[in-house]
């Protein structure tokens, strides 16, 4: 329980695998390490075993196989109890019957400090998280972003190894839960610490994390800072799930040219034998308008929705055979044309199970 | 405005016949007349003067209070194990069986006893711990509902698995968070099965002994002597069981959120 030299990551697993019983979701092989003081934010659709690798490291779940090394300590046939990773629940979780600065106590009562030490350390604590008038206050008094920053004062209060937040700002309504994004980053900033946020959210992904791993079916796909995953994505599936992404798929045909259902598109150079099938990947932002045919990769288009967003536009125009774009611009004129610029094109691992 | 007239209509349909028993129980003489005449208190005198009726009024107590104390070492944890099973068939089957007896007529119930009890293997009929264990088989359900769908509203098991990330252990968990965020559920629970304990009288009128008559049971006596004397004695039935469920309500109304005052 004591706070040792970081000289290895501070929470690292290895090859860890849980499955329900009954079903084959949970989390399958994922091998991976937070650093001292870095923010990993885990992210995957619903199912894909994101809060369940939480469980396994937190110790509510003993893995069937792997390892879960906390400080370089091996911590895998230990509870929950003695792990010291501090929890932050979706729903909170805070003890309904305890003020708002006994809850945050807590930890240091199960620990036997003196009652005044209590106090002052949970007094400390809800300063720093801006609620030190309500410490009198029961939990149910508080609003919902109160009740979250009282989570997170608690789980810190005992300077635990390792912070994990799952879901924290999910239960929170919109303009709360950005507030609530800066201070969690503030706080974990504050106190240096190892954490691991369960998201759905891919905004909050790419705002929060240092670095970001990417779930799905229990299976690590990619772990990697926000910038890589974004502009690098490793499948079609990441691509999809993090930001908005056009996922062309054509046949190569000639050292820098790949046939599209909508004409040819030349690519910088794919390394790939004529015929070959190969998926590519262009962001919206990154097609331009242009007023007429004439250029390489134009392609004529028709507009099927034009959603105004303020400062940007987000469009879906078809080209030819049934070829969807997604297009985002800050233009207001009529769109008739786009180009799919060279450079803004890369060539995604083929994954031939992913959703097209 | 119909739904006033139907109320209304309903809440004095509901306390007539209590408020003409309050009514009787201070009366000196209510013999064919609509309602008592003269004001009195000797009733109730007598009711406290009656051997049997006291006899029977420490046994109500004492079957009601051993009742609540077998559903609470019974039903807590019972309720932690049908709250916590991995399985949603397992947590439905054991609803349903757990809630049977509240289908269940108490009378099914007594002839059952007496049939399983009079027998020479067990002979235990007329004993007041068959009595209790009949109370507890009606009341048990109650109390299960109330702290099983307490223990989801709160979700105990993340306040338990937050407790346990914390550093709490198996006894602290239980004492630290279990019971007290659990209190208001179990009261009100408890109130429940005490005050159909109090009230019961079907079962208890087969199968207790005659020492160990409940009050429900010696009451129906009551009614083959003076009116004012019955009124006195149902007077004082009704006001042990509305105790109870006041309470009761009391302690729910806490439990759904309005917080205590420190």
């Amino acid at each position: 329980m004591s706070g040792r030299a970081p000289v290895s990551a501070a929470v690292e697993v290895r090859g860890l695998t849980f499955r329900y019983p009954g079903s084959g979701a949970g989390v399958i092989d994922v091998s991976m390490t937070i650093e001292p003081g870095e923010l990993v934010v885990c992210i995957g659709p619903s199912g894909c075993g994101k809060t369940t690798l939480l469980k396994l490291i937190a110790g509510f779940l003993a893995p069937q196989s792997g390892r879960v090394l906390l400080g370089g300590e091996d911590v895998t046939a230990a509870g929950a109890r003695t792990r010291g990773c501090g929890v932050v629940f979706q729903a909170y979780a805070l003890f309904p019957h305890m003020k708002v600065w006994q809850n945050v106590a807590y930890p240091l009562r199960v620990r036997g400090a003196s009652p005044a030490d209590q106090r002052r350390r949970a007094g400390e604590m809800l300063e720093r998280v801006g609620l030190a008038e309500f410490a009198e206050r029961l939990p149910a008094r508080l609003s919902g972003g109160q009740q979250q920053r009282v989570a997170l004062a608690r789980a810190l209060a005992f300077e635990p190894r390792a912070l994990l937040l799952d879901e924290p700002l999910s239960a929170l309504d919109a303009a709360t839960r950005v507030a609530m994004r800066d201070e969690i980053r503030r706080i974990q900033k504050l106190h240096g610490i190892a954490s691991l946020l369960i998201t759905h959210d891919q905004d909050e992904a790419l705002s929060l994390a240092d670095r970001v791993l990417v779930l799905r079916d229990g299976r690590l796909v990619q772990f990697d800072t926000p910038h890589a995953i974004y502009d690098r994505p490793a499948d079609a599936f990441v691509a999809n799930f993090v930001g908005r992404a056009n996922v062309l798929r054509g046949v190569a045909a000639g050292p820098e040219r790949v046939d599209l259902a909508c004409g040819a598109l030349r690519v910088p150079a794919h390394g790939r034998a004529d015929g070959v099938p190969l998926e590519l990947l262009v962001r919206p932002e990154r097609l331009e308008a242009v007023a007429g045919p004439g250029e390489p990769n134009v392609f004529a288009v028709r507009v099927l929705r034009d959603r105004f967003l303020g400062a940007t536009r987000q469009l879906e125009v078809l080209a030819d055979g049934d070829t969807l774009l997604k297009f985002e611009t800050t233009s207001r004129e009529p769109v008739s044309h786009v180009r799919i610029p060279v450079d803004a094109i890369q060539r995604l691992p083929h994954d031939p199970g992913a959703p097209a | 405005m119909l739904a006033r007239v139907v109320t209304g209509l309903y809440l004095a349909y509901l306390a007539a016949p209590i408020a003409l028993l309050a009514l009787g129980s201070f009366g000196d003489l209510w013999l064919n007349t609509l309602l008592p005449t003269g004001a009195t208190l000797r009733w109730y005198e007598e009711v406290a003067r009656d051997p049997s009726f006291r006899r029977a009024f420490v046994s109500s107590l004492g079957v009601a209070a051993a009742t609540c104390a077998v559903c609470l070492a019974a039903g807590l944890p019972l309720a932690y194990a049908v709250y916590r099973s991995p399985s949603a068939r397992v947590r439905a089957l054991a609803r349903a069986l757990y809630q049977l007896p509240v289908a269940l007529p108490a009378l099914v119930l007594a002839f059952g006893f007496i049939l399983v009890f009079s027998s020479d293997a067990l002979p235990w009929l007329g004993s007041v711990w068959l009595l209790v264990g009949g109370h507890v088989v009606l009341g048990l359900p109650y109390f299960l509902q109330a702290v099983v769908a307490d223990m989801q509203r709160l979700g105990l098991r993340e306040l338990e698995q937050a407790a346990e990330s914390l550093g709490a252990g198996a006894t602290q968990r239980f004492f630290h968070v279990i019971v007290p965020s659990l209190r208001h559920s179990i009261l009100s629970g408890l109130i429940v099965v005490a005050a159909l304990s109090i009230g019961e009288f079907q079962f208890s009128n087969l199968v207790a002994g005659f020492l160990n008559r409940t009050y429900p049971v010696v009451l129906l006596q009551a009614f083959y002597g003076a009116t004012g004397f019955a009124c006195a004695a149902t007077v004082v039935l009704l006001a042990l069981a509305l105790t109870a469920s006041l309470a009761g309500a009391l302690s729910a109304r806490q439990a759904a959120g309005v917080p205590v005052s420190a």
